[in-house]
């Protein structure tokens, strides 16, 4: 029950000239884009507007996207559950250095972490990027060795131990942390194992005495959030 | 006589009240004691100071006698004398106002000049910090005071740099450094002590913040630093700067606080008023601080382990900024061991190009620039190039890109353009090895950047000398380019883009080499041709060096000079004719290809 194409409207010639307003070729598409189209390309424009710049790669984009759903997917003609299916499969064209954090966050694979938790938190109250947290924490290495801790033992006085406190998301911390602290929530504990490529990599820390590729292993403990 | 003088002016006001001291009796009596001293009556001072019955008097009026007894301890040679002497200042101390006492010491310690600037410090430190305790009231004010008289006094001398240096420690410096550690350490404790942190507190608070401030810029940032080893328990400079930032944690203000408050528009001590501290000098002493820290390590264990290393060259960056401005080499040295601490923390090409939109990423490597063409010490000239090729390995490709651009465009130096274009002739290589083209060090952008390459400045009239090491790093990119690329692959746009690199480049350089030879030819003949006459030198220009006018070049070294810059020429000839004998052989056989075809 294919829905009657829509005709073209513009050549290919006048698609890749700069007189084309932007807002017509919008509107070609959102009025006859299907659903699963226009999710795929509002992804692939949250994707490049990361940067929030407003650039003529976006308009790239749709003219990509018009290429890539020239199988004629238009209203009607699909369900709507094959869309993740695809946006998994989308893949632009054009050249993708590894220059945006995001961009590689979107096609890496699993996360470079484990996190177990230890003791539950108020599962309502989440850190959003550029919070401030504040947490307690051991770092230990896979021998147990522990390099670092904020806690005070009795053995090793701190003078007023304070808890950790640090803009969250935005790389002030090794990747493992940003990534994991945004997951828990308020007075959660939960027991992190990174991997190097999140934690010190191949460098390693030698001002604490961890190796190069170093799986770190953290207790951490979320208190509060401002 | 002077006793007797004393005497009586003793007598006569031990029957006065306080209140009814008048001035005339200050000066008589200062001037009476002054001249038992000058004559020697020790003993018979001793005796009046000590005496029950004087204590309202020398309370008040004793604080004149400080100067005189000083300076005697200072001068006299005499061992008896000297144990004499020490008594008086001890009861003195013990006796006298402490108000005018301080003033009076503080007097002293203001005088001196030369290496009597560390005896009296050493001297008075004791005493100073006894009577500041004898205080009641505006401690605080007292112990800036104290710390800031003393500290102008210290900034006047020499930091010792090498070893044998300090070991002799001519000046006095790291005996005073040591001893005003000891000065201030009970104080320090006074204001952690206090739990309640009255505001009385947090004045003391602010003054001894100011003195470490003062100190991480005067002597820190110009000390050197003996090898981390066994050596560095010994280290006086090194032991200053360990109990300086405990200084600092204790009252309020560890290090890891400030990293973390980094980028914050307002830091936390914006309110206090640094008399002769200005923004910069602020930033000189964080800068201090951050080399301090990460280079020699020094309470590095507060840092907790969880900072990014991205993090932390950003934060250090600003720093770094700071220490390549200065000129003089126990500074920007700072920065360039920095800069490496920093710089190797981070993996290859995982530094992010956006972040050379701070400021501090690109003025750093024009610094590194600086350092590498102006300094006069050759290793830190060699350890500035090995800073900048550390930096451009960590960037990224597009941040490569960017910062291969901007020193093109500024260095303005022949030999930094040639290390710029062979590090772009690697990065194409790279990018052609893999099988995924990147985009900067290929197709257009790469075109855009060699037309910053392949050109030459003023054409045809460039100064060819000048320019050697650039234009034959230009020619050898040209030539590893016709080479490398296929005319059919054209994967860098060369071929597209060979009409203009000729019009642009290697027409002018022909023209600009015949030239060149042609002239520096006729040169020759005309040194030759005058070799027999006396050189007049109404023709040249006089050189001066150090006031003394510089002889003109002798006529063999003249000739010596041509000739190599002939070489030089012949050098370049002979690259630029083997790429245009490449460039034929690939566009003929392609050519051919092309009619083979047909």
């Amino acid at each position: 029950m294919a829905a009657a194409v829509p005709q073209r409207a513009w050549t290919v010639e006048q698609l890749r000239s700069e007189q084309l307003p932007k807002k017509d070729i919008i509107k070609f598409l959102q009025d006859h884009g299907s659903d699963s189209f226009l999710k795929v390309s509002k992804f692939l424009r949250a994707l490049k507007n990361y940067k929030s710049k407003v650039n003529p790669i976006s308009l790239m984009n749709l003219k990509i996207n018009i290429k890539i759903f020239s199988l004629q997917r238009f209203k009607g003609t699909e369900s709507i559950n094959k869309v993740s299916e695809q946006v998994k499969n989308v893949k632009l064209n054009e050249d993708k250095p590894k220059e945006t954090k995001s961009e590689e966050t979107l096609d890496e694979g699993p996360p470079k972490y484990t996190k177990s938790i230890l003791k539950k938190g108020d599962k309502t109250n989440f850190p959003k990027k550029g919070d401030v947290v504040h947490c307690w924490y051991t770092g230990t290495l896979q021998d147990g060795t522990v390099f670092d801790t904020n806690i005070q033992t009795s053995s090793k006085k701190k003078k007023n131990a304070k808890p950790l406190s640090f803009k969250v998301g935005i790389g002030k911390v090794i990747r493992g942390w940003d990534e994991a602290l945004l997951t828990m929530s308020k007075g959660e504990k939960a027991r992190l194992e990174i991997e190097p490529e999140w934690a010190y990599g191949k460098k390693g820390q030698p001002d604490a005495k961890i190796p190069p590729n170093a799986k770190l292993i953290f207790e951490v403990e979320l208190v509060d959030i401002d | 006589m002077a006793v007797e003088e004393l005497q009586s002016i003793i007598k006569r006001c031990q029957i006065l009240e306080e209140q009814d001291f008048k001035e005339e009796d200050f000066g008589l009596f200062q001037l009476a004691g002054q001249r038992c001293i000058d004559e020697g009556h020790i003993d018979q001072l001793l005796e009046v100071i000590q005496n029950e019955k004087n204590k309202v008097i020398i309370k008040n009026m004793g604080w004149n006698l400080i100067g005189p007894v000083v300076r005697c301890l200072l001068w006299n040679n005499k061992e008896d004398d000297k144990r004499k002497y020490f008594l008086m200042l001890d009861l003195l101390v013990k006796l006298c106002n402490p108000k005018e006492l301080l003033l009076g010491l503080l007097e002293l310690i203001e005088e001196p000049s030369g290496k009597q600037i560390s005896q009296i410090i050493l001297l008075l430190l004791q005493p100073l910090q006894t009577v500041i305790q004898k205080l009641h009231s505006n401690k605080s004010y007292s112990v800036g005071l104290a710390l800031s008289t003393i500290w102008s006094q210290l900034s006047l001398l020499p930091v010792p740099y090498s070893k044998e240096q300090i070991q002799t420690d001519d000046y006095g410096l790291c005996q005073c450094c040591k001893a005003l550690i000891e000065f201030t350490k009970p104080f320090v404790k006074e204001a952690t002590d206090d739990k309640e942190n009255s505001l009385e507190n947090q004045r003391l608070k602010d003054e001894l913040l100011k003195f470490c401030f003062k100190s991480l810029k005067c002597p820190l940032l110009t000390a050197q630093f003996l090898e981390q080893s066994e050596e560095a328990e010994n280290d006086p400079l090194r032991s200053f700067a360990s109990e300086i930032i405990g200084f600092l944690s204790a009252i309020g203000y560890p290090f890891p606080k400030m990293i973390f408050n980094h980028g914050k528009k307002k830091k936390t001590w914006d309110y206090l008023e640094f008399e002769e501290e200005e923004d910069k000098q602020l930033a000189d002493s964080l800068a201090s601080l951050a080399y301090l820290v990460f280079v020699q390590g020094i309470s590095i264990d507060q840092l907790p382990m969880v900072l990014s290393p991205s993090y932390l060259l950003q934060f250090n960056m600003g720093h770094i900024e700071v220490f390549l401005q200065r000129t003089e080499e126990s500074v920007f040295s700072k920065g360039l061991d920095l800069l490496e601490n920093s710089l190797l923390r981070m993996e290859d090409n995982s530094l992010l190009h956006q972040y050379l939109e701070i400021k501090s990423f690109l003025t750093v490597p024009q610094g590194l620039v600086k350092v590498m063409t102006l300094c006069p010490d050759e290793t830190l000239r060699k350890k500035g190039l090995a800073m900048l090729q550390l930096y451009i390995n960590k960037l990224d490709s597009q941040g490569k890109y960017t910062l291969f651009r901007c020193l093109l465009n500024t260095s303005n130096h022949s030999g930094v353009e040639a290390f710029i274009i062979q590090n772009i002739k690697n990065q194409i290589d790279i990018s052609l090895k893999r099988t995924h083209n990147n985009k900067w060090f290929t197709g257009p952008q790469l075109i855009s950047l060699l037309d910053l390459v392949l050109f030459l400045p003023e054409g045809a009239e460039t100064d060819l000398l000048q320019n050697s090491d650039r234009i034959m790093a230009s020619l050898n990119l040209l030539r590893y380019l016709v080479i490398k690329d296929n005319e059919n692959d054209n994967q860098t746009g060369l071929w597209t883009e060979l009409g203009k690199i000729e019009n642009n480049f290697l027409k002018p350089l022909h023209t600009g080499l015949n030239m060149s030879k042609a002239h520096y030819e006729a040169e020759i003949k005309n040194s030759q041709e005058n070799s027999q006459e006396v050189q007049k030198s109404k023709d040249f220009c006089s050189v001066t060096v150090g006031g003394e006018e510089m002889p003109n070049m002798p006529p063999e070294m003249q000739l010596k000079v041509l000739h190599s810059a002939l070489f030089t020429f012949d050098l370049i000839e002979s690259v630029l004719a083997r790429v245009e004998e490449l460039i034929e052989i690939k566009t003929k056989s392609t050519s051919e290809e092309n009619t083979g075809i047909k």
